[in-house]
């Protein structure tokens, strides 16, 4: 069981805060305000898991910290989730567990890897999860505090203790939630979940290892050579880029991508050929580390080995906006309905 | 025995605490290394070559004593949860 600490105040408001000082203190926080886990309601989270609250979901490194279903709960209190959140909180954890995921590179490395969650089937309908104008951005509770709980279960539990443990040089403001849905009412072609087999009507969380965010802005009227050379542009080879891109088509591209009749696969392929740097713009051992890892060809440099490894989605709200994310090993999950 | 720039040990010597490795020992050499020359680093490896000689022959008993004191002042420096400058 976790073990209980008491605050106290003469007011609601002034336990509230004084939570909040003493979380701060001992380094339990992201910096914001968190709301305080009470025993009442942690098992009211418990139990909207339909779990038992010992239940080990996962260790996180690098401390070795047991996720049980009860510590999951309290950190997703602390965050300002809903109780109906943990099923998915659960099963991300889960993903970011498996041994194929590279987490305790991204809990300890001085580089600003963070863990992004896509969701995608009925279960953002039922969260209100937004997958729309504005889904990576402020306004949605469910984005902001799923992947905020995400973050307190890796900084609680894993140990990531900024400057102490983990070693990031700058972070990210992608470390406090990256989080969005799918718009799959809008892709014209499958979504990321029914590619991978999973039927339309089945929920699932997918982990992604991602280190940062590159609005692609422009492109209104062209056609799709202009709008896929556009967007290449965007995602040049990188230093530590690993095994893929992802790249949110806005939905005014996806629909003029798809009037024209280019499939998903002609698009991953166009980009991995025009995502292509020449080599003697880079170190020579730069080169010789993508050599080795197969990301080259004729005298250029690629930004990945396989045109397979861009993943292409589609997201977010009317407009000329794109957006590429070094993105990559996926880890998908079924949510239970 | 793990061979480190300095802006590194005392993160090497969390990890170590981490996995339960306390006769971990770790010659240090101050950072930058990468621009170094030849010359400068077999020097830069000599200076080493004590620190490492000991680490893979002392008693455990005098490794764990070392690491022990050391641990206690940088592992997990006493009521510090957060820091932006390295500790």
């Amino acid at each position: 069981m976790a073990k209980e600490t008491q605050v106290h105040g003469a007011s609601v408001a002034e336990v509230t805060l004084n939570a909040y000082e003493h979380a701060y203190e001992q380094g339990w926080t992201d910096g914001l305000p968190i709301i305080p886990p009470s025993e009442e309601l942690v098992q009211r989270f418990v139990a909207a898991s339909s779990r038992e609250a010992r239940e080990s979901i996962g260790v996180l490194p690098p401390r070795s910290g047991v996720a049980t279903v009860e510590v999951i709960a309290v950190n997703a209190v602390m965050a300002g989730c809903r109780p109906e959140y943990m099923p998915v909180i659960i099963a991300a954890l889960e993903a970011l567990t498996d041994p194929a995921f590279p987490l305790e590179l991204i809990q300890v490395t001085t580089n600003p890897m963070t863990p992004l969650l896509l969701l995608n089937g009925p279960i953002r309908h039922q969260l209100d999860i937004n997958y729309g104008a504005g889904c990576l951005g402020p306004g949605w509770r469910a984005n902001a505090t799923i992947g905020r709980a995400v973050r307190l279960i890796l900084l609680n539990v894993g140990g990531a203790l900024p400057g102490i443990y983990s070693k990031s040089s700058f972070a990210s403001p992608l470390r406090y939630s990256y989080v969005l849905g799918e718009n799959e009412e809008e892709n014209p072609w499958g979504s990321f979940h029914t590619d991978r087999d999973f039927d339309p009507e089945d929920s699932t969380v997918t982990v992604f290892r991602a280190t940062n965010y590159v609005n692609i802005s422009g492109g209104e009227g062209v056609g799709p050579e202009e709008i896929l050379r556009h967007i290449a542009t965007a995602m040049p080879p990188m230093y530590l880029g690993g095994e893929g891109a992802m790249i949110l088509l806005g939905v005014n591209h996806a629909r003029n991508l798809y009037d024209a009749g280019v499939s998903k696969q002609e698009i991953q392929q166009k980009l991995w050929e025009y995502a292509v740097v020449r080599e003697d713009h880079f170190a020579a051992d730069f080169v010789a580390t993508e050599k080795a890892a197969g990301r080259t060809g004729p005298g250029v440099v690629r930004r990945t080995r396989l045109p397979e490894q861009i993943y292409v989605l589609v997201a977010g709200g009317p407009g000329p906006q794109d957006v590429y994310i070094s993105a990559d090993m996926p880890q998908t999950r079924l949510i239970p309905r | 025995m793990m061979i480190s720039t300095d802006t590194f040990t005392n993160f090497g010597r969390r990890q170590a605490s981490l996995k339960k490795l306390p006769y971990v020992v770790i010659a240090e050499t101050p950072n930058p290394i990468r621009q170094l020359d030849e010359g400068t680093l077999r020097q830069r490896a000599k200076g080493m070559l004590d620190t490492i000689i000991w680490g893979l022959t002392a008693p455990a008993e005098a490794i764990q004593k070392h690491n022990q004191e050391l641990a206690s002042k940088t592992v997990r420096p006493a009521g510090i949860v957060r820091a932006s400058h390295p500790v």
